[in-house]
């Protein structure tokens, strides 16, 4: 099986569960043999998807206001961005919303965006209405999921969600591999005059 | 030297010291691929295994007791011609004669349709358009398979090349066809070399083979050839016993060699001392082959597919099918005890994980095993090892080397066994116990097959006598070898060849021997050393540090890599090879210890493939006569003179990143790489190995000149004035003012740490070990975040803690630093972790060269932003191929002047551009008053020819330099007598520097 090596970037406020989920996601299946983690806020999680398997290289961002202006490094190249925000602070809410505008201005083109709101298992404390985040995300073709990183509620599915949105490759481009080799330049032009 | 042995031996062939040991590795190949071959020939019931068992243990032991001047005993044998074709083994004859039999490029039709007109067994290796992989095509036998031609796909693992189902693989093509050039394996018989490669006599014959390339086929003397019949050897030359006495062997070094095997019992040559390697090192082509361990597959397809050629397809077509097919559980009908055994054995062996162990598994790590000497050589390795010591000494400036400590003296083990085996190893006595294995059939397959172990492997496997007990068990093989001890001549040859077979596997392979479960499928993991190396990447690329100093001695002596062993901290990529080997070794008893030492020796003194690709494109871009070289040299002469043409640092190191893709792309076209490198490399590290070698071509060179270049732009734009006062206001801060929240920062000497790491850093000229520091940093910080309070944390903790640290680090030359890694870093790595804690450090820096604006405004500047996005697209666009035109574009020019003599420069000129303008652009760059009175001369030897205006020197250049026979040429721009430019090329002695 070939495997696909897929850039993720999380983007959301700070203090939302970013890395959590991650984390979650990740270490749910943690092999020693496959992580060769420096630190969480890069992470891999193989997964088959169809014929294929996509590596998920995770790219965590910094939330923080003051960071901000580093996003772009971190989303570029990516094939899909996950913005979470918590389900408690309508503040992250609204910071997710200005991340879909900027992906969407800066963003890689075809980069598929997937909504997570965190910490569902604290819903009586809830600030954000599903059904307001679920409308926005469809409202921008984005894949919506509440989740709990803590009780590890739709992690999994998250990420499933967004290796199925992943188009599949191409039969793998048949590079004509006749394989020529280059010839140097012959016709040596030099000429005497005259 | 080491292998001259027996006593019997002529002191006269002890001088003989250079080379005997590859002469002897040929030697076994050559041999065996000779005795391969009879055996097909006079057992055409190739199916009955026990026919060829037979035959099989009589002619190893004449493979290593036949002496070309006794060959009178099978009376057909003429030494004369033996000696010469000794002289090339069968890869020799692969390796020159590739342009024949490998052609990648030909397709599946006209592979057919050369191969219909060959004899059975006639092979080549093409590039099945279909399947996307190299295929080994190989003329069978009518009555064996429904179609004339089978396709047998080539399997190439991350570092290796295998048959598809077979579990053998080899360091890289030529390898592995040569080593079915001797043994089938899960081929239906072997493959056989063209008559008229096969019997070539010279190198000269060769040479006019090769020449043909794939016209040779059609040409009268592949013709002519196949129909005069190849001499054969009789068998009863390898089975007469009286050639097991040593005292034939005389003269000839190789004979020599070939002895040892024979002569000492295998206890006793287990505790060869290492000879000195630093001869054989300076062989840059490896022995033909040793055989690699793993192969527990091979066996079962071996005996239970009767000789089917089951994963030969018959076309393209049925190639992918075919594949499915053939991987077949280890567990498939194991045949008999006899099959078992050989498994074990094979099985106990094990390649060499092709990175090194982490630090930690170190200590195991023994002093290279050099392949053991026959008794006699104790006269002359000690000599030998001074001089290697020295060499060494020489060699080695890089201040975390040690001189290399003296090696045991060679006569000791001679002396008696017991010494021997209490003579002190050079190995730290407490090795760690082995780490469980789990079972890993994957692994098992043994894609890591370490370079050239194969054939002699292969051929050990053959001829293991069917009752002989697994050699997998340290116990068992010292009771094998003391049964060996009282065994028959014949018997002792046969135990002697599976004696080659325990030492060229792998110390590793002791893990197997270590699990008692082992037996066929399930054999413990050899993946150890992988799963050690995955995990522990950080660890593992502390290797990356040494090394930088290291590439320049690499054919430097053992003794280097012993000591290297001896230092748990010494990190070396050599390790790779040797400590692999060695690692493990410390379950072994010691009388099979020395058996591995001595292989490990052989095998470190092997470059592993991709050290040998580099060192290879090195080698090339270092000779000026090839294209390649040139187009190097000129670049960097060309940089190195025309720092001014660049306008920042980032345009400098853009267009370095540029020429680098660009070279790679044309190394990756042309045909100067010879052998072609995707015979070298499997396909998908390729890419990686260019890399490496263009960071070793371009960068090495051009490392303190881009480190000054960076350095005055930043001085002259004002940024390195304002990052330093930036610095210095983020460095007064507290972590909390830079965002951290909770973790715990590194203290002072935490950051000491790290300053020297990234002081370290700025050594390297490699992106990537660059890269690889700054991973070291972040996980430092990441332990001390984490240490301090159990928890995980992600980029809100990290980012701001980095920006500390880098502050406190107050190292301004960081910038230059992420600068050089942002732009010259492989684009394939970017967005891998060293991409993003690159991409963290550059944020940041970003922050900390902005801090002022942002205590201010609370965000980046837009110029920051914009900055950033520029680099973006920037480097995602770098990934399409550049065109090969775009690198021809430098031309050395030297100007001439009568008072002054010459000064050269190396300037921009594309291929289209006319002499005239050359010669413009030379007045500029030359400040001549008076143009109109120069011209453009091209300067060989004995001549010198006025170019015309209209005439494109990138051309002319590209011309010359593709003449078979490289002539030096300048181009030199000078004072014409005469203002008409029409006159007949001035002849003169074109005596001036030369500028090329």
């Amino acid at each position: 099986m070939a495997i696909r090596e897929l850039k993720v970037c999380l983007l959301g406020d700070t203090g939302v569960g970013k890395s959590s989920i991650v984390c979650r996601f990740v270490q749910d299946h943690f092999d020693h043999n496959i992580s060769p983690t420096i630190g969480a806020s890069f992470l891999t999680k193989t997964v088959p998807c169809g014929n294929e398997l996509h590596k998920f290289l995770i790219w965590d961002t910094a939330g923080q206001e003051r960071f901000h202006s580093l996003a772009p490094m971190y989303y570029r190249g990516s094939a899909a961005a996950v913005i979470v925000y918590d389900i408690t602070k309508l503040d992250s809410f609204q910071t997710l919303k200005k991340w879909v505008k900027e992906l969407k201005e800066h963003g890689p083109e075809d980069i598929v965006v997937a909504i997570a709101g965190n910490k569902n298992d604290l819903g009586d404390i809830r600030e954000v209405p599903m059904k307001e985040a679920k409308e926005f995300a469809e409202s921008i073709a984005a894949i919506f999921i509440e989740t709990s990183a803590r009780n590890a509620v739709n992690v999994e599915e998250l990420f499933q969600k967004i290796s199925k949105q992943i188009p599949p490759l191409e039969n793998p481009e048949v590079d004509s591999n006749e394989s020529f080799k280059l010839t140097r330049q012959p016709a040596l032009s030099t000429r005497r005059c005259c | 030297m080491a292998f001259s042995s027996a006593s019997g031996n002529p002191p006269s062939g002890l001088t003989d010291r250079s080379g005997s040991f590859f002469k002897l590795i040929d030697t076994f190949a050559l041999e065996i691929g000779e005795l391969k071959k009879e055996m097909v020939q006079t057992s055409p019931t190739m199916d009955k295994e026990p026919v060829e068992l037979q035959g099989l243990e009589g002619e190893v032991s004449g493979v290593y007791l036949q002496s070309p001047h006794c060959g009178g005993v099978g009376g057909e044998r003429d030494s004369g011609y033996d000696s010469l074709r000794r002289r090339m083994s069968v890869l020799d004859r692969l390796s020159q004669t590739h342009p024949v039999w490998l052609l990648l490029a030909i397709s599946e039709e006209k592979a057919n349709h050369i191969l219909l007109k060959q004899p059975p067994g006639v092979f080549l290796v093409r590039k099945s358009a279909a399947l996307q992989r190299k295929v080994l095509s190989v003329r069978v036998k009518e009555d064996q398979s429904e179609t004339p031609i089978s396709h047998f796909p080539v399997r190439e693992s991350q570092y290796t090349f295998s048959l598809e189902g077979s579990g053998i693989s080899f360091a890289d093509l030529f390898r592995l066809v040569a080593f079915y050039c001797i043994s089938r394996d899960v081929l239906p018989f072997t493959i056989k070399l063209p008559e008229a490669i096969a019997s070539a006599k010279t190198q000269k014959e060769l040479e006019e083979v090769a020449q043909l390339g794939a016209g040779f086929w059609d040409s009268a003397l592949c013709n002519q050839r196949r129909t005069s019949p190849r001499p054969c050897r009789p068998l009863s030359r390898t089975l007469s016993p009286q050639r097991t006495n040593r005292n034939r062997e005389v003269g000839g070094s190789q004979q020599r060699h070939t002895t040892y095997c024979d002569s000492a019992p295998p206890t006793l040559r287990s505790h060869a001392p290492p000879p000195s390697f630093h001869l054989e090192r300076r062989h840059s082509s490896g022995p033909l082959c040793f055989v690699n361990p793993l192969f527990l597959q091979t066996h079962h397809h071996h005996h239970s597919e009767d000789h089917s050629p089951s994963h030969a397809v018959k076309s393209d077509s049925d190639l992918e099918h075919a594949e499915k097919s053939s991987v077949k559980p280890l567990s498939s009908s194991e045949g008999s005890e006899q099959h078992a055994d050989k498994i074990k054995l094979n099985g106990k062996s094990r390649p060499p994980p092709p990175r090194p162990p982490p630090p930690r598994s170190m200590p195991r790590r023994r002093p290279a095993p050099p392949p053991p000497g026959p008794p006699a050589a104790a006269t002359t390795r000690p000599k030998s090892m001074p001089e290697a010591v020295t060499v060494a000494a020489r060699q080695h400036q890089s201040p975390s080397r040690r001189p290399a400590p003296a090696r045991p003296p060679m006569g000791a083990k001679h002396s008696s066994l017991s010494k021997t085996a209490s003579s002190p190893i050079p190995v730290p006595s407490n090795p760690p116990p082995p780490r469980p294995k789990k079972p890993d059939l994957e692994a098992h397959r043994c894609h890591i097959a370490l370079d050239d172990e194969t054939i002699a492997k292969a051929l050990s496997r053959a001829k293991l006598p069917p009752c002989e007990p697994p050699p997998a068990v340290p116990a068992d093989v010292l009771l094998e070898n003391n049964a060996r001890g009282s065994s028959s001549p014949n018997e002792r040859g046969r135990q002697r060849l599976s004696d080659m077979s325990m030492s060229t596997s792998s110390s590793d392979s002791l893990e197997y021997s270590q699990s008692p479960g082992f037996s066929l499928g399930l054999a413990p993991s050899p993946s150890r050393h992988l799963n050690h190396q995955e995990p522990v990447e950080d660890s593992s690329e502390e290797d990356e540090d040494g090394e930088e100093d290291e590439e320049e001695d690499y054919g430097v002596g053992l003794e280097t890599d012993l000591e290297m062993r001896l230092r748990p901290s010494f990190k070396s990529r050599r390790r790779r090879v040797g400590v692999s080997l060695s690692g493990g070794s410390f379950i072994l008893p010691r009388a099979l210890k020395g058996r591995f030492r001595k292989v490990s020796g052989m095998l470190s003194s092997l470059m592993t493939p991709e050290r040998r690709a580099v060192k290879r494109i090195a080698e090339l871009s270092r000779d000026k006569s090839s294209y390649f070289g040139s187009l190097v040299h000129d670049y960097i002469s060309f940089v190195q003179e025309n720092r001014g043409c660049h306008t920042s640092g980032m345009d400098f190191l853009q267009t370095l990143r540029q020429f680098m893709t660009q070279m790679k792309a044309y190394l990756r076209q042309s045909s100067e790489l010879d052998p072609p490198i995707e015979s070298l490399i499997p396909e998908d590290q390729i890419d990686q190995v260019l890399e490496k070698a263009m960071h070793k071509c371009v960068l090495k060179p051009l490392k303190s000149m881009i480190e000054v270049a960076l350095h005055d732009f930043q001085v002259s734009s004002g940024a390195w004035q304002q990052l330093r006062e930036n610095l210095a206001l983020a460095k007064t801060k507290r972590p909390q003012e830079l965002g951290v929240d909770g973790a715990v920062p590194p203290d002072a000497v935490a950051i000491e740490k790290i300053r020297h790491k990234f002081l370290n850093m700025r050594k390297m000229y490699s992106p990537e070990k660059k890269v690889s520091l700054l991973l070291r940093v972040c996980k430092l910080i990441y332990t001390i975040m984490q240490d301090n309070s159990g928890r995980m944390y992600g980029a809100d903790d990290f980012l701001p803690m980095l920006t500390y640290v880098v502050a406190q680090c107050d190292m301004p030359q960081l910038d230059t630093e992420i600068q050089y890694m942002m732009e010259l870093l492989d684009p394939s790595l970017l967005q891998g972790e060293g991409g993003y804690y690159l991409t963290s450090a550059y944020g940041a820096m970003a922050l900390i060269k902005n801090f002022q604006e942002e205590q201010a405004a609370r965000v980046l500047s837009s110029e920051a932003r914009n900055t950033l996005h520029q680099w973006h697209r920037r480097r995602t666009a770098q990934r399409s191929a550049p065109s090969v035109d775009d690198f021809q574009n430098y031309l050395r020019v030297a100007l001439q002047e009568v008072d002054t003599g010459c000064t050269a420069k190396t300037l921009l000129v594309h291929p289209y551009t006319t002499t005239e303008e050359v010669c413009s652009l030379c007045a500029y760059k030359f400040k001549i008053p008076n143009p109109e009175n120069y011209a453009l001369f091209l300067i060989t030897e004995d001549t010198s020819q006025q170019l015309a205006p209209d005439t494109h020197p990138q051309r002319i250049k590209a011309e010359l330099h593709s003449r078979p026979c490289a002539q030096i040429f300048h181009f030199l721009y000078r004072r014409v007598p005469n203002l008409n430019l029409c006159i007949p090329a001035v002849m003169q002695n074109g005596n001036c520097l030369q500028v090329e």
